[in-house]
């Protein structure tokens, strides 16, 4: 469709010109394919995934943006809401949630609220989820901790 | 003419540009001819200055002192050149009007405004030009600049032009005049805001310039006089006004026009006011025409274009902005109501206004 790829430059042309505007994102688009996206996204701090960096890849349907992008975590991450190994993530404004007034940016700053703030009710990670629903904190919190340090934080050496 | 009024700044850098001060040389002996004569007359002008009172020289001398930089001042907040102007408007009474002329061009076209100053500009025009426009920002240089050129081709006997060039001027500082007159400034610094607003302006001030240091009353010299007085170049009702300057009514039609249009649209639908209207459709980034600004299909009030509306009601038809289900009779149906007609065409009007 030719709106989602007018659409999808003047959001390429945006994320250019706000680059310094976030630096908790860094959204990239493809180089040959304007469909497929890639954004790096900085853990939030006060959160178990403080210091690390997660790459997110998105693809965009031809629909967009009247249709969601599909987003997923290329990083492994330990969250109540992202499958631990297909990165899927279950977040209600990439399903049903979903308006045409979003952009990949707002999405990336919906899920680093998400990461924020995991909703255990509805896991994809069932064994974050069990921890968090037990009430077991410090138990999430080393998990996705150790996880943050073993996937997302550049190797030391 | 332009080495009359110019070339009074020249004095620190007369001989900084030896090869076109040659040139110059050869090609403009009418010029120098006719500077003398100007340069005596200023002279004889200078000294009943002296002799009339302490308080012109005053004036004098606080020109010299302000230097090169009062020329960047007066862009920014025009009180150096205020003030400059205004004192000759005090002295008005005391001098023939050919006498004033030449004070008010000195006073606006150089600082450094000294008996000296003018046995070097009589040497060359050119030099005191570059120097002039030196001692400036970079845009005037270009434009005053591209002035003398003109000048030194052959503007001496060319009265006509001259005269063309002055009611165009007029009619530039006459446009301003009525868009400050709304805004009620103190009388005596019109002159200048008009002058300072952009780069045409300030080409046009190098041609009034030049043309009021002639010896010659022109009408636009008048306007230059009275502008301080009551900021209106001409009345509606004179005589003497000419026929090419706008109408009153259609210069205050400006102002005022976005007032009116806001109050009609603000009485046809109130929640407009809450939420501005955006440029460009949050869906397709594409700029809303006038059609897409007026059109809420939604009671939260997020806009659209009626392209991505249409989209939208083939998908799931549920708001952008709300996620509400869009009603099935759009708010779309009071742009044909006999008020949204009204909202249209004024709609148009204020948007065309805005764009030029």
């Amino acid at each position: 469709m030719q709106a989602s790829r007018a659409r999808l430059f003047k959001e390429y042309k945006e994320v250019q010109r706000e680059k310094v505007a976030d630096p908790d994102i860094q959204l990239v688009c493809d180089d040959s394919n304007i469909f497929k996206w890639t954004a790096l996204i900085k853990g939030p701090s006060e959160t178990p995934y403080d210091g690390g960096v997660f790459q997110l890849a998105f693809s965009v349907p031809e629909q967009y943006p009247l249709q969601p992008p599909q987003v997923r975590f290329l990083t492994k991450i330990f969250h109540p809401n992202v499958h631990f190994k297909t990165g899927e993530i279950c977040l209600d404004i990439l399903k049903n949630a979903w308006s045409p007034a979003w952009t990949l940016q707002s999405v990336c700053r919906a899920i680093i609220a998400l990461m924020a703030h995991p909703e255990p009710d509805s896991p994809l990670n069932c064994d974050s989820g069990n921890l968090l629903r037990s009430g077991d904190i410090r138990g999430y919190q080393s998990m996705a901790r150790m996880y943050t340090r073993l996937a997302a934080m550049p190797k030391k050496g | 003419m332009i080495s009359d009024s110019i070339p009074n700044a020249s004095i620190p850098m007369a001989s900084s540009n030896p090869k076109e001060f040659v040139k110059k040389k050869r090609a403009n002996r009418v010029a120098k001819l006719k500077q003398y004569k100007l340069d005596a007359r200023r002279e004889q002008w200078l000294s009943q200055v002296k002799n009339k009172g302490c308080c012109k020289e005053e004036f004098v001398v606080s020109e010299a002192t302000h230097g090169p930089p009062s020329v960047h001042l007066e862009n920014e907040s025009g009180r150096p050149t205020e003030k400059l102007e205004i004192k000759p408007g005090g002295k008005e009474d005391n001098f023939e009007d050919g006498l004033l002329i030449h004070h008010y061009s000195d006073s606006e076209s150089s600082p450094l405004n000294s008996p000296t100053s003018r046995i070097s500009s009589i040497l060359g025009s050119n030099d005191s030009v570059t120097n002039f426009t030196g001692s400036s920002s970079s845009s005037r240089s270009s434009s005053s600049g591209s002035m003398s050129e003109e000048d030194d081709g052959g503007c001496l006997d060319d009265w006509e032009a001259m005269a063309d060039a002055l009611s165009a001027t007029d009619h530039k500082q006459h446009e301003h005049n009525l868009k400050s007159g709304s805004n009620s400034p103190p009388p005596g610094q019109h002159v200048n805001g008009a002058q300072s607003e952009s780069q045409s302006e300030i080409t046009n001030r190098t041609v009034s310039r030049t043309a009021s240091s002639k010896p010659k009353p022109g009408s636009g010299v008048r306007v230059v006089q009275k502008a301080p007085v009551n900021s209106w170049a001409w009345r509606p009702d004179d005589a003497c006004r000419p026929q090419s300057l706008p109408n009153l009514s259609k210069q205050y039609s400006f102002p005022l026009n976005p007032e009116r249009h806001v109050g009609s649209r603000g009485s046809v639908c109130g929640c407009k006011n809450v939420v501005p209207v955006p440029t460009s459709c949050p869906i397709c980034y594409e700029d809303l025409d006038v059609t897409d600004s007026s059109f809420l299909p939604c009671l939260c009030g997020f806009r659209l274009c009626l392209f991505c509306h249409k989209r939208i009601l083939e998908e799931n038809g549920r708001c952008p902005g709300c996620r509400k289900q869009y009603e099935n009779v759009p708010v779309e149906g009071e742009a044909t109501s006999d008020g949204g007609s009204l909202t249209f065409r004024v709609a148009r009007s204020c948007s065309m206004i805005t764009r030029s």
